[in-house]
């Protein structure tokens, strides 16, 4: 069954990705007000609710895991790192498309507001997270810095989603996640978002399915290349 | 054989970890202060309402500042470099707007719009702006929910 669904994890994101953007692209209808420019609330949204929420999200729980006695170990650490990595990826594709949907409707590319400041500083926390794991040699002492570095960092997630509700910001407020639960988009467009809400967050696990297989793969060729230098090492000696 | 086999001292790799976590430790504070210097130390909110405007209009004065308000119907003319306008907050208050540059795209009557600028006097209800934001809100309403396709293909 596991093995089932993770040979069908590819296949399924790119049907999921496609669906969205042919019902976001040639089903879905004009907005009222934003006319075409609204075909980026498929991907936009998505791809920061991955940003923020999943991938973050996931390296914080590995690193709260690892950090935990009972579950510590380097597995946790690598899923943590990978989903990490990733993160900086859909934290600059969600500022990428972010800006080029701010540019036509806000009329501008960039707002120092709450919310784009905040998640500024998100990618800049996940680029310092991958920067101090290159700062440290030793392994466990890497993974303790890290694990820390992100549970303190996912501090600034909850502020990026409450900060349209605390401050004034020119973003504008939450569309699907509502205090109070409501919707606020309509028909097909509400199924072509939420579409692309599954196939980006496929997209992001397939990602650090491929992500996570490579760092154990560069684990074991590290540790090979270490031993092949001791035994060499002890060729000369003797 | 070759080398010398005498044991080396390790090299003291946990302070040199140390010092480099630190570097970048140092690092980001100065770019995470760089990035809020920018966007939230000078002000959380991002713009005064016109309520809020009008009612701080003397300590205000003509300082610049980020006015937002609803754009009011009938009240939209282009000119030469720009447009003017009259904006709205949720009382009567109304500010009347004269702007430089091209509005955005979506720059319509009834729209909330942010505009950077400044009171021409700090009594006076003229509002000297050089930049237009349109602000939408986070409803997407279909542009014809109604419309049926005919036979033939074409929409109605």
């Amino acid at each position: 069954m596991i093995k089932l669904s993770q040979r069908l994890l590819g296949p399924v994101t790119l049907a999921c990705l496609a669906a969205t953007f042919v019902l976001g692209l040639w089903v879905t209808p004009e907005d009222r007000t934003q006319k075409n420019l609204v075909r980026l609330l498929y991907v936009h949204p998505p791809i920061a609710w991955v940003a923020l929420y999943v991938s973050f999200g996931t390296a914080t729980i590995a690193s709260c895991l690892y950090l935990w006695r009972r579950t510590r170990s380097m597995t946790m650490d690598r899923i943590a790192y990978c989903a990490m990595e990733v993160s900086v990826v859909f934290i600059i594709l969600t500022l990428i498309t972010g800006s080029i949907w701010g540019r036509p409707t806000w009329g501008v590319w960039w707002a120092w507001d709450a919310r784009l400041t905040s998640t500024a500083i998100l990618g800049v926390f996940a680029l310092a997270y991958l920067a101090l794991r290159r700062a440290n040699d030793d392994p466990t002492l890497r993974a303790r810095r890290s694990a820390v570095f992100a549970i303190l960092t996912a501090v600034n997630v909850p502020i990026i989603h409450f900060s349209v509700v605390w401050w004034k910001t020119l973003h504008q407020g939450a569309s699907v996640l509502t205090s109070t639960g409501q919707l606020n988009v309509h028909g097909s467009m509400l199924l072509a978002m939420l579409l692309g809400f599954v196939g980006f967050t496929l997209l992001f696990f397939w990602l650090l399915r491929e992500r996570y297989r490579l760092e154990v793969k560069r684990d074991a060729r590290s540790i090979a290349t270490l031993d092949e230098a001791l035994a060499l090492r002890r060729r000369e000696g003797v | 054989m070759t080398g010398s086999l005498t044991p080396v001292e390790p090299p003291r790799s946990s302070s040199r970890s140390s010092r480099r976590s630190l570097g970048v430790i140092g690092v980001l504070v100065i770019v995470v202060i760089v990035l809020l210097s920018q966007g939230l130390l000078t002000s959380l909110n991002y713009f005064e309402t016109v309520d809020q405007a009008l009612a701080q209009r003397a300590t205000l004065g003509t300082k610049v500042i980020r006015l937002e308000g609803v754009v009011v119907p009938g009240t939209i003319s282009r000119t030469n470099d720009g447009a003017s306008f009259t904006i709205a907050g949720s009382g009567r208050e109304r500010v009347y707007v004269s702007a430089q540059g091209s509005p955005p795209q979506l720059f319509q009557a009834s729209i909330p719009v942010v505009v950077v600028g400044h009171f021409v006097s700090p009594t006076s209800l003229q509002f000297d702006g050089t930049q237009i934001m349109v602000k939408h809100t986070s409803s997407y309403i279909a542009a014809h929910p109604g419309r049926v396709t005919a036979p033939n293909g074409t929409s109605r």
